[in-house]
């Protein structure tokens, strides 16, 4: 199975996040990046199926230079071959340019399956995998959780709300979206490192792709929320408390 | 043409209805008209019941195909509306179901969803939480297009459900069976006997604040009121007064549900561990200094013999 | 009867026949001993260079040759009895090497030693006495081994050590029998012979045994790494630790081949103390079956067949087998080559191995929490960040940041710093030192915290460092050398002991006892500050084992990261020993024994013993204004 999958280099979970001079993006000055943890699921299950199955596994990430260090880490994991494509402007396009731009880079690879990871944890819109089933005309199906091949294709296991979850068979080529969770992800090892060190990383550059990056959604502008995380102690008699504390879940967390 | 079209997702009024909302909100600041849309029956849930003032137009979209939801059918009947419709908007409930389509749907035309919306402000500029709600962004759609949109759940406050008294018009796609891609099973619950507090959405956990196993009914019982989980710490489990897969903590389960209600918890780094990453974290304890309140949202300082009870009460009282 | 001789008796005379015999049944003794001694010399030579390993400077060497083989100190002193008994037959095989030359010598007629001679009638008495003691120790021995039978030497009986204990008596015997005839009695050539034979068939044994040590253990005892847990560097781009054969070096093999099986290790081992499958002698047991087996050329894993992976995840790295050890073997080296075996090469697979794993890749500590937590906890007890400036860099390390208790640990050992007047900040940034994940064999991560870490402290132009935590001192100190320089650091321990008497000294009545952790006691041998501190704030109480005997508390080697243990909690049996001192308050000088001891001793309910680490010891006595 030739298995792509598009990962994403993003700001560290637990990063302070602090609004930048312009109030367009947030200050990256001294920030640490890792990989986004649902594309780790998707590396996983890619890597899982390869062990099952055979074949190739190949990433593809768009961003500037320090993204190879996450190319790097997912061939330390086990990928086989990397595609970086070199963009300084990765913000100023929307999930369309993104995806157009990813498409472009795989599209004569040819690939069985293509999986991304269900949503990054910066932006968090979870489209670019959709977005580019669309664009290579091929199925896809979202949320997923576990991935069998079969002889006609591919049996998925999709989540659904509440607890529930749905079987979906599909040919491929397709895209998946991979949600968190479905299986245990492995740690770099020091082999994998030293194995990654011959591993082939193809660059292309945005321009080569020549792809359409005017966007028709614009992040305008990033502020701080209203209300930051401070514990609120609820005063009173444990009656007067308690209903205080339902308006809170009724109103605030909706969960009532 | 041109106006707000809003569609509803069957099945989930309350979240369609929210969307709703968030289309007059709209509506409102543009002056456009609204018109609802779902797919289904004319009879069907969705359309017997409304909320707030009656759209100007409202579609049943209905096809054979459509009757299993899948991606490729509902992108086609949406794509085949839209062009009929020209609306300006178009805003969907933010459930997995338009998720699944809806980019796809935008692609069609150009487009990109702003998706899980928790804004709308003028402009119309559209917010939405980035850094897993650390913070918000602003955005504006640029363009001639129709804007796709997707509203959080419980961003928007819908008015009281009514029955819909409007006329409702039938719309039948061209779905040719070539064109759905994808055999989508009949859903199935996870396994019954495995307690999978990692998917749990409700959780009360119980600590050595409880004293002795003969008092764990009191909590149960909020947690059944609540439906919620039923976890606890490592002491607790290691007594037997709880099976060990309940365990939260470093040597148990790691769990991040939308609500955390630790009782008689002083949240020890072993159990922080495992359930900090919750969104909403609930502390009931009699001692001021527990390290728990400094992880908590909302915290009752007082004795849980006395509080669970009364939330349990209240709990019940709002629910009804 | 018998009547004292002047001197010992020999034959005068050995005719040619004999003299053949003599040297054919030696030449075919040599040769069966040598056939096998040669191939496991040849075993060692064949293995892998030490990568790391310095001869020189000799010192050292020499004085551990002379301590702990020579004097047998270590033998003793852990095992006072046996180990003494053990000492004299050391000592008289160590007498007898000039007396053995001479009988066989004497045998073919060039016998140096004459027994009417002045220098030789004293060197047989003197000889004689050590044989005494050596048959006696020897057969104390014996009755140890097969009527007392201590559990540490296995539940089977060995009928090998039996065999050898007889021979050895029957050399002393014969030895001493000598001096009761007369020369020309037919019972002289009867002794002689038996006495020759007893070593004819000593020597082939020799290598097929554990006796093999008589010959190793001088060498391994010399040609140790020295420290204690020395891990070797791994070396090029094929080296993931002890994988297989090829990977044991020349040390490990030398050491494999020493092991005496006396269980000095297991009895100690905290983990084969609570019914766990690890067993420190049978890791070392099990390389030499492998080396007798498949050699060190083979590729087949070390783990599996001759070692459990399961045993090898089960060691805290307390070093109390490595410690105890009479022959120079170096455990630790050998338990974290394995684990580093799996670990570096994906072999490993457990849920919180990877979780703890996933968190330090992604994040800065090992709790898996948000840095900005830490950073919480510095404002909120305003905590002097550190610029350059100070003479201190305070290091907070994971639980001195992020667990509640550490940071009461902190904050007493702050209040205490600032009575002192002494000048010292916090880091903005902090990364795990990277101890667990160390101990644990991950190298990859251990080499990134380590020079991320290293990277911040040279920015920050840290000069020395003090911490709480022993784990860190060990870390930052000595394993961080193989990526860089750090700066001096110690454990606070060390610090306030040299502050002693400017503290205010408690009166009370209060009884502490005093736990010593493995990093701080046997890594890094601070026995006397801590309770110098601890005597501040009460009357110090030993447990029952202490000091370089004191017993793990079960967090060390990355195991309080596992999840659960099988068999029994080391920290609940440790934590019991501590209670039944009597003693009003159980003192700690590390986070992590606080941390164990803190459930284990919530057990005991109302009448728990207090928990206190020295630096809340210490902070109680000061004056009731200091601020933080």
């Amino acid at each position: 199975m030739k298995i792509i999958v598009a990962i994403k280099q993003v700001p560290e979970r637990d990063a302070q996040v602090r609004v930048d001079a312009a109030a367009k993006w947030i200050e990256a000055s001294d920030l640490q990046y890792a990989l986004n943890e649902s594309d780790a699921y998707a590396l996983e299950e890619a890597l899982q199926l390869k062990e099952k199955h055979g074949g190739e596994v190949i990433v593809v990430t768009a961003g500037p230079e320090r993204v190879g260090q996450t190319i790097r880490e997912a061939l330390a994991k086990g990928a086989d071959r990397g595609i970086h494509i070199d963009c300084d402007d990765l913000e100023s396009r929307d999930a369309l340019g993104v995806a157009r731009l990813l498409a472009a880079a795989v599209k004569p690879e040819n690939a069985d399956l293509l999986l991304t990871g269900l949503q990054s944890e910066d932006l968090g819109q979870g489209q670019t995998g959709v977005i580019l089933a669309e664009l290579l005309g091929l199925p896809h199906a979202s949320l997923i959780l576990h991935v069998e091949k079969t002889d006609s294709g591919l049996t998925v296991k999709r989540e659904l709300e509440e607890g529930w979850f749905q079987t979906i068979e599909l040919p491929t080529p397709a895209v998946l979206t991979i949600q968190s969770g479905g299986n245990k992800l492995r740690y770099a090892t020091l082999m994998g490192i030293k194995r990654a060190k011959t591993k082939e990383v193809r660059r292309a550059t945005a321009a080569e792709l020549a792809v359409d990056a005017a966007p028709v959604v614009l992040l305008e502008r990033v502020s701080l929320p209203q209300k930051q995380k401070s514990t609120q102690i609820l005063p009173g008699t444990p009656k007067e408390a308690a209903a205080a504390l339902v308006e809170k879940l009724k109103f605030e967390v909706r969960v009532l | 043409m041109s106006g707000i079209l809003v569609v509803q997702e069957a099945g989930r009024n309350r979240i369609s209805f929210e969307a709703l909302a968030a289309g007059r909100v709209l509506a409102d600041l543009t002056g456009l008209p609204l018109e609802t849309a779902a797919v289904g029956d004319p009879n069907s849930n969705v359309f017997v019941e409304t909320s707030g003032p009656p759209p100007a137009a409202a579609y049943a979209v209905q096809h054979p195909l459509l009757e299993s939801y899948t991606s490729d059918g509902y992108v086609l009947a949406f794509e085949q509306l839209i062009r009929k419709l020209e609306p300006s908007y178009i805003v969907f409930p933010h459930t997995y179901q338009s998720r699944d389509y809806v980019p796809r749907l935008a692609t069609r035309f150009g487009q990109v969803l702003i998706g899980d919306i928790t804004g709308i402000e003028p402009g119309p500029t559209f917010v939405r939480q980035l850094f897993q709600g650390k913070m918000n962004g602003s955005y504006r759609h640029q363009g001639d297009g129709p804007c796709f949109l997707s509203i959080q759940a419980g961003a928007f406050r819908a008015d009281a459900p009514q029955p819909g008294t409007f006329t409702i018009q039938p719309f039948e796609p061209e779905i040719p069976a070539s064109a759905i891609r994808t055999k989508p099973g009949a859903p199935f619950r996870g396994s019954a006997q495995t307690v999978d507090l990692g998917s749990a959405q409700l959780i009360v956990s119980v600590g050595r604040g409880i004293k002795d196993a003969d008092n764990l009914p009191m909590v149960q019982n909020l947690a059944t009121a609540l439906g919620a989980e039923l976890a606890a710490s490592r002491p607790i489990c290691d007594n037997g007064w709880l099976p060990m897969e309940r365990q939260v903590g470093s040597s148990g389960q790691t769990v991040a549900p939308r609500l955390y209600l630790a009782i008689g918890i002083s949240g020890a780094i072993q159990h922080l561990v495992g359930m900090k990453s919750s969104q909403c974290i609930v502390a009931i304890n009699k001692d001021p200094d527990a390290p728990i309140f400094e992880v908590a949202d909302y915290g009752i300082v007082g004795d849980l013999f006395e509080v669970v009870p009364a939330l349990t009460e209240a709990v019940k009282a709002a629910k009804q | 009867m018998l009547s004292l001789a002047a001197t010992l008796a020999e034959p005068q005379h050995f005719s040619l026949a004999e003299k053949l015999l003599l040297i054919v049944l030696t030449a075919a003794s040599a040769a069966a001993f040598w056939r096998r001694f040669g191939a496991v010399l040849d075993k060692i030579r064949q293995s892998k260079k030490d990568p790391g390993f310095h001869l020189f400077p000799l010192g050292r060497r020499v004085w551990d040759f002379f301590w702990e083989v020579l004097c047998q100190a270590k033998v003793i002193r852990q095992r006072p009895l046996p180990g003494l008994a053990h000492a004299f037959v050391f000592w008289g095989f160590c007498a007898f090497a000039l007396v053995t030359l001479n009988h066989f010598a004497s045998g073919i007629g060039v016998g140096f030693l004459s027994p009417s001679g002045p220098f030789g009638r004293f060197y047989f008495y003197l000889a004689a006495a050590f044989a005494f003691t050596c048959a006696a120790g020897i057969f104390g021995l014996f009755v140890r081994r097969f009527f007392i039978r201590p559990k540490w030497l296995g539940q089977k009986l060995s009928w090998e050590s039996g065999f050898i204990a007889l021979l050895i008596f029957v050399l002393m015997a014969t030895y001493l029998a000598a001096f009761f005839v007369a020369d020309a009695s037919p019972a002289t050539r009867i002794l002689w012979w038996t006495h020759t034979l007893a070593i004819l068939i000593f020597l082939p044994i020799i290598p097929h045994t554990k006796h093999l040590h008589l010959l190793l253990s001088p060498a391994t005892v010399f040609l140790s790494r020295g420290g204690f847990s020395q891990i070797p560097p791994l070396v090029g781009d094929e080296d993931f630790g002890l994988v297989a054969g090829t990977d044991l070096t020349q040390l490990v093999s030398l050491q494999a081949y020493s092991c005496v099986e006396c269980g000095r290790c297991t009895e100690h081992c905290p983990a084969a103390n609570t019914g766990k499958l690890l067993n420190p002698k049978e890791i070392v047991l099990g390389v030499r079956a492998y080396l007798n087996d498949l050699g060190p050329a083979s590729d087949q894993s070390l783990l599996g067949k001759y070692n459990a992976q399961e045993a090898v995840f089960q060691c805290t790295t307390c070093g109390a087998c490595e410690f105890q050890c009479p022959v120079g073997i170096e455990h630790l080296p050998i338990l974290i080559g394995l684990r580093r075996g799996a670990v570096n090469t994906g072999a490993w697979e457990d849920d919180y191995g990877a979780k703890l794993f996933l968190a330090l890749e992604r994040g800065s500590n090992a709790l898996g929490i948000s840095p900005s937590e830490r950073d919480k906890f510095i404002q909120k007890q305003a905590l002097a960040l550190f610029d350059g400036t100070q003479e201190y860099c305070l290091w907070l390390g994971c639980m001195g940041g992020y667990d509640p208790k550490g940071r009461e640990i902190v904050a007493d050992f702050a209040r205490v710093m600032n009575y002192l007047g002494t000048s010292y900040g916090v880091l903005r940034k902090e990364k795990c030192t990277g101890d667990p994940v160390r101990r644990l064999g991950n190298d990859l991560l251990f080499q990134q915290l380590a020079e991320a870490n290293l990277e911040i402290l040279a920015q920050s132009k840290v000069k020395k460092i003090v911490t709480i935590c022993p784990h860190c001192v060990r870390t930052i100190q000595e394993d961080w050398k193989d990526y860089g320089t750090p700066p001096p650091i110690e454990h606070h321990s060390e610090f306030l002991a040299r502050f002693a008497d400017k503290l205010p000294k408690q009166i009370t009545d209060e009884t502490i006892v005093y736990h010593d952790p493995c990093y701080l006691g046997r890594y890094r041998n601070v026995f006397d500050e801590p309770r110098a501190v601890t005597a501040l704030a009460g009357t110090v109480v030993e447990a029952p084992r202490n000091h370089e005997r004191s017993f793990c508390c079960g967090a060390g080697g990355g195991l309080t990261f596992l999840g659960e243990e099988t068999g029994e909690r080391v920290s609940h049996v440790r934590a019991a020993e501590l209670v039944a001192t009597g003693a009003t308050t159980v003192g700690t000088a590390c986070p992590f024994c606080n941390s164990m001891f803190r459930d284990a001793l919530a057990e005991s309910g109302e009448a728990a013993p207090q928990l206190l680490d020295i630096a809340q010891l210490t902070a109680r006595g000061l004056p009731k204004n200091e601020a933080v």
